[in-house]
């Protein structure tokens, strides 16, 4: 009786341990000075899921963040990195203020290669284009993520400076099945962000 | 009157020299169609090797273009000899310096190695040490003392990892390294076998010290050795050592080959065909130093200087410092010398000078790019400045 009493406060902690999702009900989000407009519910990644994911950045998912991810990155200042890392190696590119779209775009694509380990993966943009985030200039651009040992990817960034600040949201769904379920909901989701 | 310590590495050398000539009738261990013969431990490593072949042959960083895989399996063939039918060789894109080979016969080659070798010579030098690991069965023995010391599977799996370099970030690489690292005697094996299974191919066997000596001369170049790490000279120390160890053998033994100027010539054929892939997936790596080296070898070796030009923009303008943007701009205007001008250029010169808010001439560069690639497929976002009355 002992030992059961035992492995259920085991199973019990272990659970309590474990970091929870939180769901993001439709609606208006602000996140730092980012609004985003979701029509369908989605699950809040917890810090520990997303350990590269600087301070402030969400990560959104429907069916769990290897098949597809939203990742919101709000008011990245002048000098930093989009993700975080605690290796030296990695060599992170910085945002620098007067960017141009096309070195919004190679800063993504370097970032993607670090935060996928680099060696591991090939990330390719394209179709960089301008858009409209409600009074702002920004862009947008496609991508091609191929992992060493996983699926492929398919997504789409946009982004867009404001004060200095780069605020950019991507999606990334595996193909062909997970891309096709969530693109539609995740190009209303960024082509609809304001700052 | 010398000072003691040449007089010592004098002799130090002298020493290396002797020990050379006596252990070069390394003879390799296994023959040509070799299976596994130990029932309990090498075919079951050779089962798991299958499994991970499997995995590796489905890899979406496998590069199955037919031009470069020939050329390398080419090489490889040639410096295999009778083992030719014993390699599968997997091309990898992955933008670092690399090679290896399993027990079973699988010979990985990174893109990162194909673009710092400068000839077919240089990269039969790699494959003949790789080779060379192979029929010593050191690989094997690197796994079978893994396998004994640890059971769990996913230890083993994290050795095949960093044996073959797939599927290990490159900070754990270095990590787990010592776990598994060749042995200071299996690496010389593998040179000196390697040097012969590359001279009787009729490869220059002086191309090893080159290859090495690149090695050596990108390491000093690395702009900051802590955001710039290495990866073959972490697994393959004393780089120094082994050149002139080489030196002194190919001294001794091999005067008579000499480089064949066929071979540089099909290696910047290759490298010319694929050089945008190869150089965007160096550049992606942010290190900038490296880079450099890399674009002054190409450029020694007559790679298509105008796709040098356009990479050597790329690094100034990626890296930024002061001076860098002059320096992209005029590495851009070079790429658009001649009949063939790397259209990318043109557009590249128009956001400098956007950058710069001079519009008229950002224009003017963004027209030359949509006449040259009228199907760009950022054609809207050039034409979004076209339409810009201010900068």
């Amino acid at each position: 009786m002992k030992k059961y009493l035992f492995a259920m406060i085991l199973s019990l902690s272990t659970v309590a341990c474990l970091p929870a999702y939180v769901a993001v009900e439709p609606g208006n989000i602000n996140y730092d000075g980012l609004i985003i407009k979701t029509g369908q519910a989605w699950n809040l990644a917890p810090p520990a899921a997303t350990p590269s994911a600087r301070k402030g950045s969400k990560v959104w998912t429907q069916d769990g963040i290897l098949l597809d991810r939203i990742m919101i990155i709000p008011a990245v200042p002048d000098g930093e990195s989009l993700f975080v890392t605690t290796s030296k190696d990695q060599a992170l590119p910085v945002f620098k203020a007067d960017m141009l779209p096309n070195e919004i775009e190679e800063l993504t694509e370097s970032s993607l290669v670090k935060l996928f380990k680099e060696g591991e993966v090939v990330v390719q943009t394209s179709n960089l284009r301008p858009h409209r985030f409600g009074e702002h200039n920004g862009l947008l651009f496609d991508m091609n993520v191929a992992v060493s040992d996983g699926p492929n990817y398919r997504g789409i960034t946009g982004a867009v400076i404001e004060d200095k600040k780069l605020y950019l949201i991507f999606f990334l769904g595996a193909e062909p099945y997970y891309y096709e379920k969530h693109i539609d909901e995740a190009l209303v989701i960024i082509k609809g962000a304001r700052v | 009157m010398r000072h003691p310590l040449q007089i010592g590495l004098s002799l130090l050398l002298f020493a290396c020299g002797a020990m050379v000539a006596a252990e070069f009738d390394i003879e390799p261990r296994i023959p040509p169609g070799y299976q596994p013969i130990d029932a309990d431990t090498e075919k079951s490593i050779w089962i798991e090797l299958d499994d991970y072949e499997r995995e590796l042959r489905n890899s979406a960083l496998l590069v199955k273009d037919k031009e470069i895989n020939q050329y390398v399996n080419n090489a490889a063939c040639r410096v295999a000899g009778d083992y030719c039918n014993d390699l599968r060789i997997y091309i990898i894109r992955n933008p670092y310096f690399n090679a290896s080979m399993t027990a079973n016969g699988v010979l990985q080659v990174w893109t990162g190695l194909l673009v710092r070798v400068s000839s077919e010579d240089e990269l039969a030098a790699i494959l003949g040490h790789e080779l060379a690991h192979y029929t010593q069965l050191h690989t094997l023995e690197r796994m079978r003392s893994l396998k004994n010391s640890m059971s769990t599977g996913a230890i083993f799996d994290l050795g095949l990892a960093v044996l073959t370099g797939v599927s290990v970030p490159v900070g754990q690489f270095a990590a787990v390294l010592n776990l598994l690292a060749f042995s200071r005697d299996q690496e010389q094996e593998a040179d000196l076998l390697g040097l012969r299974f590359m001279a009787e191919a009729g490869y220059d066997p002086s191309a090893a010290v080159r290859v090495w000596k690149t090695v050596i001369d990108e390491e000093k170049n690395a702009a900051v050795k802590s955001l710039e790490p290495g990866i073959f000279s972490k697994t393959h120390p004393g780089a120094d050592e082994r050149v002139k160890i080489l030196e002194s053998l190919i001294q001794k033994e091999y005067t008579d080959i000499r480089p064949d100027p066929a071979g540089q010539r099909k290696h910047v054929d290759m490298l010319n065909r694929y050089y945008m892939m190869l150089m965007e997936d160096q550049l992606d790596t942010n290190r900038y130093g490296r880079t450099e080296a890399i674009l002054l070898t190409h450029q020694a070796i007559g790679v298509d200087s105008n796709m040098v030009n356009y990479f050597r923009g790329e690094m100034y303008r990626q890296r930024n410092l002061d001076g860098d943007l002059d320096k992209a701009r005029n590495s851009y205007k070079l790429a658009t010398r001649g009949d063939r001008p790397v259209a990318d250029a043109y557009r590249n010169l128009g956001y400098i000078h956007l950058k710069e808010r001079r519009l008229p001439e950002a224009k003017h560069y963004f027209r030359k790019f949509l006449e040259v690639q009228p199907d760009a497929d950022d054609r809207a976002m050039i034409e979004f400045y076209l339409q810009e009355q201010q900068p």
